[in-house]
């Protein structure tokens, strides 16, 4: 299973590490069970800092997909429904729709881009 | 039928070296800067002609290189024989290696200076799969070499039948404990994985670990399977007088030894074909970091340099004392 990392993305490399687990588990890449590198192993494996790759794993433990067990490292913990407050789900979406409509998509447009975004997340056996 | 000398074995020991030598240089050495394909000289990638072009003083320097370190290794090997001095296989193979593994790095400082100094920022992928140390080096192995080790020892501090060479004794013993830490190094060692064909040079690194380890290991067994023999011929006369013990013993040492030159190319083999066409590690940098030199972290290669400073100073003073 591999998570690419691109030379142009904006988010911090935290953040890009965090976000491409997600989308791992999102797809059922990553199961329920699965044990992931260690910090120190992926802080080797891209050259950059550990307390990067602790705090990207700090974020999946406190969001809930990842369980820290001792002895075992990280584990991605089991997929239950999370409790979150609807209205918290749709900040995010309001700012990517007001993107969107900013750069001149059409509403048509919009609804194709996240239709095919949600195939491709529910696309499994993709390991991108 | 009598037992081996000393002489017979060191005569044996300089022949399989020499060979051993003579085809890597012309199975591996010799186009070493094409195993990743005509793409690439070395870690560096060149544009397509390249080999029609300047390719060829580069390669003819790099072949130029190569010649002239294995005329030392020719020079120092006859010298040895002309003295008489066949156990000096330490010396003249560890100061060849000095000649030899400088000589290449320095070649490929140049060449990475002034054929590729800005390698090309690219996309990296990250494995989500953990390596353990366990699941490359198997620690019952190497609590049983710890045991041949203390073992040996325990045989040569005893009461025994003969006078004890402590420094060859020392020398072995540091040798084979320092190639643990080797072996943990390579397994941590670590190259940023290209998004073209992760797969393929995914496999190759492990490949890569799994190859470094193995013949590490086997080198670990010749090294304390020669003092294990010392020990042995120490403390058991039967060891010293009957034949063929005295055959086992180092013809087992010896076996170990050709198993580690065995496993060794069929290493080389295998990595020359899984590593066609993949780009090398020093080719691209990634978004985070610049291309590797060598993929071994700092700490490991001043333990390196430690341990090696120290053996060969054990080799030479052995040699001089």
């Amino acid at each position: 299973m591999f998570l690419t990392l691109q030379d142009n993305d904006k988010r911090p490399i935290y953040q890009q590490i965090a976000d491409g687990i997600k989308a791992l588990i999102a797809r059922g890449n990553l199961p329920e069970g699965t044990t992931l590198p260690s910090v120190r192993q992926v802080a080797a494996d891209l050259g950059i800092n550990l307390n990067t790759v602790a705090v990207a794993y700090r974020q999946l433990q406190e969001e809930g997909f990842v369980a820290v067990r001792h002895g075992a490292g990280a584990v991605i913990a089991p997929r239950t429904p999370r409790v979150v407050d609807p209205a918290e789900l749709l900040k995010p979406l309001r700012t990517a729709l007001t993107q969107l409509i900013l750069a001149g998509l059409s509403a048509p447009g919009i609804e194709e881009m996240v239709r095919q975004e949600l195939a491709l997340l529910q696309q499994k056996g993709d390991t991108r | 039928m009598n037992a081996p000398t000393t002489t017979e074995l060191y005569i044996v020991i300089n022949i399989l070296v020499v060979l051993a030598l003579v085809y890597s240089l012309v199975k591996f050495a010799w186009n070493h800067p094409l195993r990743h394909g005509p793409g690439y000289f070395l870690n560096v990638e060149v544009p397509a002609g390249f080999y029609e072009g300047p390719g060829k003083s580069w390669l003819g320097g790099y072949r130029a290189i190569l010649v002239a370190v294995y005329a030392a290794l020719a020079v120092a090997l006859g010298a040895c024989f002309a003295l008489g001095r066949l156990d000096a296989t330490p010396l003249w193979l560890g100061g060849w290696a000095l000649l030899y593994v400088p000589a290449l790095v320095v070649f490929q400082a140049w060449t990475r200076y002034k054929l590729g100094a800005n390698p090309p920022v690219r996309p990296v992928a990250l494995a989500l799969e953990s390596r353990r140390l366990g699941d490359y080096i198997s620690w019952p192995l190497e609590a049983l070499l710890a045991t041949a080790i203390a073992s040996s020892w325990w045989m040569l501090l005893g009461p025994g039948g003969t006078q004890s060479d402590w420094l060859n004794a020392v020398q072995l013993t540091w040798f084979a404990l320092g190639l643990l830490p080797a072996r943990i190094a390579a397994v941590r060692s670590t190259n940023p994985l290209p998004v073209e064909r992760t797969e393929e040079h995914y496999r190759y690194q492990d490949a890569t670990r799994r190859i470094a380890v193995s013949v590490l290991s086997a080198l670990a067994w010749y090294l304390v399977a020669i003092l294990f023999g010392m020990g042995l011929r120490h403390a058991w006369s039967p060891a010293r007088t009957v034949t063929i013990l005295q055959w086992f013993i180092r013809g087992g040492a010896l076996a170990f030894g050709g198993y580690c030159i065995v496993l060794m190319f069929h290493g080389q083999r295998r990595l020359a074909s899984m590593g066609r066409d993949l780009r090398p590690a020093g080719s691209w940098s990634t978004p985070f970091r610049r291309a590797p030199w060598i993929g071994i972290s700092r700490p490991y290669l001043i333990w390196f340099a430690i341990w090696f400073g120290i053996l060969l100073v054990l080799i030479v003073y052995s040699l001089f004392r």
